[in-house]
Formats: C-alpha cells, structure tokens, sequence
C-alpha cells in the first residue's frame, strides 16, 4: 500500500498564506468594491451595477483608454523596432558585432534608473522656455519658437510613449537575443549555403522562428502597456494634462480612488480594464496564432 | 526527525508571514508603555520631539510619510486601529474631512478642555480645528497667511523704493498689480514667474467657498476673472514661464534664467540669447523658510514681503490626539507643548521664524522680531495682521482637488486651446466626474 502523507502541503502553506492574503483577498474585496459607494470612511453601501453602468457611458473612461492605447502603440512600436534592429546586427554570423555584453548593460541602463529620476530628466530636457532641446533646436535653428512639448496633446503622447520606448528597448533586446540564439545555427548555415542574402535570411529564417518569442514580448508588453501608470503621474503631477492626453486608464482610476476618494467607482474601473487586457490578449494571441498555422 | 524538522520550518515560515503583516511598529500603544508614536507629513516636529523626549524621559517615535501617501496610509490604519499612532497631524487639505470622522480625540471635553483656548488662538487657526458641531478635534501652533516676496534691489532701481509699505499701497489692487508688471516690464523684468501666481488674488474682496452647504459648486464673478488675469498676464508677457514647483521656478529666485523666446522676440532684441529676472513670489509664511531661504544663495538678503491685492492663506499643520490612543495623557502633553507652552513656542518661533497663531508668545516677540533675509524686516508683524483678515468659512473639504481642476482649465485657456466657455464647461464636467455628488451650475 502506498504510504500517503500530508507533509507537501505543509510545504506550500506560507505561500498559500502570502498568496490568499495578498492577491486573492483584496481582488475579491475590490470586486465587491466595485458594486459599493465607498469614500474610504465608514462602511461600504451597496449600489448594484451603478458603477458600471457609469463606467460604460463614462466618456473620460473611453478617452482614457484611446490614450493608453495611444502611447503603448508608440511606445511599442519603437520598442521592438529598435531592439528586432540591435539584435538582428548583434546575431549578424557575417557581421560579427563584438562588445555584446557592453552594449546589452548600455542598453539595459535606462531600465534601472527610477522613473522618478526618469520623469525629472525628462521635464527639464522637454520643458518649453526652459527646456535643453527645445534651446538646442532653437540654436540649430530647426524650429524658431519653443515647442511646449508636454502641453500639446499629440507631443506630450509621443513623448511619453518614446520614454518609454527608450527605457524598455534593452529589456526586449536582451529577450529577443535569447530568442535569436535558441535558434540553431545550422538554419543559418543552411541558408547560406542555399545563397540566401541578408533579407532573405532575415525574413525566411530569423523573423519565423523568433515568432513566439515575439508574442511574449507583445502580450508582456501590451499588458503591462495598458497599465501604463508611472510616467504620466509624475510628468503631469497626477492631472493628466494637457486635455487630459496623458490621462491613462490606470491614472484615471488613481485619481478616482486616492484623489475624489470614489473607491467603489474606482473598483469598477479596475475590473473594466482588468476585462479590457483580457480580450486583447486573446485577440493577439488568436491572431498569430493563426498566422503559424497557416504558414504551417 | 523529519516531522520535527518541516514543522518548525513551516512555522517558521507562517511565523515570519504573520509578523511581515504586523510590521508597521507598535500598535496604538500597549506594547511600550513609554514610546509615543506620532505620524506627519513634514519633518517639522523632529527638533519639538527631542526637546519633549528631554522633559518627560520618553522615546517617541516619529514616522514621516510623504504627503502625496500621508491620507492613503493614515486612513487604514485610523479605521482600524492597528499599529495607530498616539499623535498624527492634519494638512489644510483634508483637515476638513478628517474633524469630522471620530479619528482625533474630542479635545473640547475634559480634561483637555481645550474650549477654554479659544481666545489664545488666531481665529480661523481655531476655527479650521473644529468640527460641523464645534468640538475642537485639533490644534496648530501656526499660521500660515500669504503674501507677496519681492526683490528690494529691482524695487529700488524700477519702482524707486523698496519699501514694503510703498510697494503694497501699489499691489493693494489688480490694477495696480499689472500697473507694476507694466512697469517692469519695460525695464526687462518679469512680474511673476508664472500666471498660477495670482490665484490667490483673482477672489478678490468676495471670497466664496466652491461647495455651499447645498452641495452645489459657487462659480462667481470673481473666481472666473482668474481666466482673465491670467490670460492678460500671459498676453501683456508679464511672467517669465516658470512654473511652481519647476527646477525653472527654484532657479529664477537666485537670479536670472534662461529664456528661450523664439526668434520673433529675439529679433527685436539683437541677442543671441535672453535672460529674464523675475520680481516677486505669491508664498505664504513657511514660503520664506521651506523655499526661499533653502533655494536661495545670492540673493538672500535682497528680499521683502507685502501685501497683495487680498489676503489668503496656504496650507497649515493641526495636531491631534488618535482617539484609540492608551497614552492620550502623554500625548496631550506633546499636543500642550506644541500648541501653547509660553516657553517652548517662544524659543521655537525665534529659532525658526514660524509665525505662531498663539497670541500670549506672538505679543510678546512680535515687535522685536526681523529676518536678515528679509534686509532686517518684521515679517513677524506684517503676518499677524494678515492672518487677522482670514475667514476659516470659505475652506471646504474639496478645495484642494477642485483648485487643481480649476487652475488646469485656466491654463488651457492661457494656452490657447480652449476658449474661456469650452474651458469652464470642461471644468464643470471633470468636477462633475470627480464629485457626482455636486450640483454644477446649468451651462
């Protein structure tokens, strides 16, 4: 007979704890949060669907999400461009890029400065009468008045968005790297013996086979994308000026909880976008997939 | 063996969960029967503690948390009472919310008896730490009235004097405010660093508060007319674009900054670069010592304060005793010693220059009072009589958020991407989304 005893559990139990304490309780109390008025004092009151059905007419909710849509695509886009273009020189078999490991902590920097010391940086260098680049256009004479680069709707997302592209393109440098060197050798090798050039090697072999890696850099990036929280508190001081451009969903849920003290409202934007990161990871997880079984 | 062993691992490890819970320090008391644990936004309280710790032979243990954290953190463990502090402090912005709640010990019972204080105390100082019923739930040694610092050297070479009484007959309207940014202007000065500066200015002789007791948002004449000074400031160029708080605004108190003006202005001036001075400051009493004083190297000396065109004020400290303390004596000697101790407040107030709201020290330091910073004026006196003109009615619970949304709607319209009209109902609106509670006015 085998012997059974209980002594695993007993194991897993101080994460259990951690875990349920943590994670578990105050996802299910936001949930019943989000069906509550609640200001933060006294108890709860309980309001049905109220919150949601706010939600669902709340037009600076939708703004909210056009926004944070807006500066991950930007963010995204350079994101992975830069890094698909370093790691694609940098895993070169004919070009024999040397400095690797130099140049992926180079790269990696950004990443480790505070985003508190990032959004200081960057509001001296973007500031408008003040600001070094604006003083440097000037003085090359490219522009000939000062931009108010965070107090324009359109330059202050493209701002935000290209921060954060320069603070993450080392962090996806260094997966797709990863990515790059999982793959055999012998595809390249091959390819060159069949004649291959450059771009074909890079489209016929690389770009294919780096295609989950890729998928986990998008899912990762969009979901921590749709997050996006830090920059534009710091840079607008929680307003999410100007117009409300940098007004982010997470921003805005912020502001409902710590600022107007509508918790319960807030609850209910969490689950809105919580739903929201759910549908579009199953609809970029559908689509590549699909792509790989047609090229299957 | 091995049963022994996992076992005092696991509770081992349960045991460090459970403490990683408890890990805010001593709750409320009990544990330590001599520590008094006190939280604040501000490391204003350090130099009191260590003369408190010396006369009563206690530790206390004082916890800073950042104001922008300071509600969030406070309120969770006021509501529940673990790991509460004996003492915790209030700011301006939440002081209203917060009298309200059962948090502070209701200092107008005995033995505190804190009623009796009432005509020690600069009124709306008083009045802020008292409840809707009129129970004093806090006390401040502070006052904290606004004013506006000027450089007396640019006074005296554009103006033709330096002196404060002069230069506040001549702020003492709006007209006469822009009147002087004309003026120095012309003598390649700015006004004000930025238009938020005449906020405080824009209420004029009709201060209302943005919530009535209807819960309906009051919008009047008044307040909307800082669209147009500020509009008018920034039209008239009468600022230098250095906003509050900016590394642009710190930098212009020292001297002149950099000012990129765009080639149209640059033209007219034949220099390859300009530089730009900024005149004065809208900065209430701890402006002098938390940003002037600790920013200030070369001009230090060189400053003065006056009047503007109405009085205001701008921020505070109250002090309160956690309802659930078991130490309320101790702590009610800490809150005593703070807020009326002849002797301690008047050493405290001639070492820092905080301009107390306890009129028994105020009258006896404030003729003989001046600040070297100040080229050796009685800044003592100038805002004690500003504090007298404060009305404590017109504070509300919403001030600080709705303040915000208001100075964000101005802005746009000085920046031109709203009209007045878009950008008030745009007020509206986020006023709205933020309180649903509020009635706006019908647009």
């Amino acid at each position: 007979m085998k012997k059974l005893d209980n002594y695993g559990y007993m194991f897993i139990i101080p994460f259990f704890i951690v875990f349920v304490t943590f994670t578990i309780y105050p996802i299910l109390l936001t949930f019943y949060y989000s069906f509550t008025s609640y200001s933060g004092m006294g108890d709860p009151e309980f309001t049905g669907l109220a919150n949601y059905t706010r939600l669902l007419t709340d037009s600076y909710f939708y703004s909210a999400l056009y926004n944070t849509l807006y500066i991950w695509g930007i963010n995204f886009f350079f994101q992975l461009g830069i890094a698909l273009l370093l790691a694609i020189l940098f895993s070169d078999i004919r070009l024999k890029m040397r400095g690797l490991n130099i140049f992926r902590a180079l790269f990696y920097l950004p990443n480790l400065i505070t985003i508190a010391s990032v959004a200081l940086l960057f509001s001296i260098l973007l500031g408008w009468h003040h600001g070094t680049i604006n003083h440097l256009l000037l003085d090359l004479g490219i522009i000939s008045s000062p931009i108010d680069w965070l107090n324009d709707p359109t330059t202050a997302r493209w701002s935000v968005g290209l921060i954060g592209a320069w603070m993450w393109f080392g962090h996806t440098f260094i997966i797709l790297m990863a990515g790059i060197s999982g793959i055999s050798k012998d595809y390249f090798e091959a390819a060159l013996i069949d004649g291959a050039n450059r771009w074909q090697t890079l489209v016929k072999v690389t770009l294919p086979l780096l295609k989950p890696i890729m998928l986990y850099v998008l899912i990762t990036s969009l979901i921590g994308g749709l997050q996006i929280f830090d920059l534009p508190m710091l840079i607008t001081d929680g307003t999410g000026a100007p117009q409300g451009s940098l007004n982010t969903i997470v921003l805005y849920l912020y502001n409902q909880a710590f600022r107007y003290d509508n918790y319960g409202y807030a609850a209910a934007i969490a689950y809105g976008l919580f739903v929201i990161t759910v549908i579009f990871s199953i609809i970029t997880f559908k689509s590549m997939y699909r792509n790989n079984v047609k090229e299957g | 063996m091995k049963k022994v062993l996992s076992l005092s691992l696991v509770s081992l490890l349960g045991f460090g969960v459970l403490a990683g819970c408890n890990g805010e320090g001593s709750d409320g008391g009990g544990s330590d029967k001599d520590t008094l644990t006190i939280w604040s936004f501000t490391d204003e309280l350090e130099e009191p503690i260590e003369v408190f710790k010396e006369r009563h032979g206690v530790e206390v243990e004082l916890t800073i948390i950042p104001i922008e954290d300071y509600p969030t953190r406070l309120r969770p463990v006021l509501q529940s009472g673990q790991g509460a502090p004996d003492v915790f402090t209030g700011e301006l912005a939440f002081i209203k919310d917060w009298v309200e709640q059962d948090y502070w010990e209701d200092l107008s019972q005995e033995p505190y008896n804190a009623d009796e204080l009432e005509g020690d105390y600069i009124d709306y100082v008083f009045d802020m730490g008292k409840d809707s019923e009129g129970s004093v739930k806090a006390l401040s040694w502070q006052t904290t009235p606004g004013g506006i610092f000027y450089r007396r050297s640019i006074a005296e070479k554009v103006l033709g004097t330096d002196d404060p009484e002069e230069i506040g007959e001549r702020f003492s309207t709006m007209d006469g405010l822009f009147e002087v940014g004309e003026e120095l202007k012309d003598a390649g000065y700015r006004l004000f660093p930025d238009e938020g500066a005449v906020r405080w200015f824009s209420q004029g002789q009709n201060p209302q508060p943005w919530v009535n007791e209807n819960n309906e948002l009051v919008v009047t004449e008044e307040r909307l007319s800082h669209f147009d000074y500020a509009k008018e400031l920034r039209d008239k160029d009468l600022t230098a674009f250095a906003p509050e708080w900016s590394p642009a605004w710190f930098a212009s108190m020292d001297g002149k900054i950099n000012y990129n003006a765009g080639w149209d202005e640059l033209e007219e001036d034949a220099e390859g670069e300009k530089e730009v001075e900024v005149f004065s400051y809208a900065l209430p009493t701890w402006g002098l010592h938390s940003v002037l004083k600790t920013n200030v190297e070369e001009t230090a000396g060189d400053w003065a304060v006056t009047n503007g065109p109405n009085p205001y004020f701008w921020g505070g400290t109250w002090l309160g005793i956690y309802s659930g303390s078991d130490k309320k004596e101790l702590a009610w000697d800490f809150v005593k010693m703070m807020t009326h101790d002849e002797e301690f407040l008047k050493d405290w107030a001639l070492e820092t220059g905080d301009v107390l709201s306890y009129l028994p020290v105020t009258e006896q330091i404030k003729d003989e009072f001046q600040d070297e910073f100040l080229g050796g004026q009685n800044n003592y006196k100038f805002f004690l009589e500003e504090a007298q003109k404060i009305d404590a009615n017109t504070v509300t619970r919403y001030d600080q958020q709705i303040d915000t949304l208001f100075g964000n709607s101005v802005g746009e319209y000085v920046e031109g991407v709203r009209t007045k009209e878009e950008a008030i109902e745009e007020f509206y609106n986020l006023v709205r989304n933020a309180y649903p509670d509020i009635k706006v006015p019908k647009q």
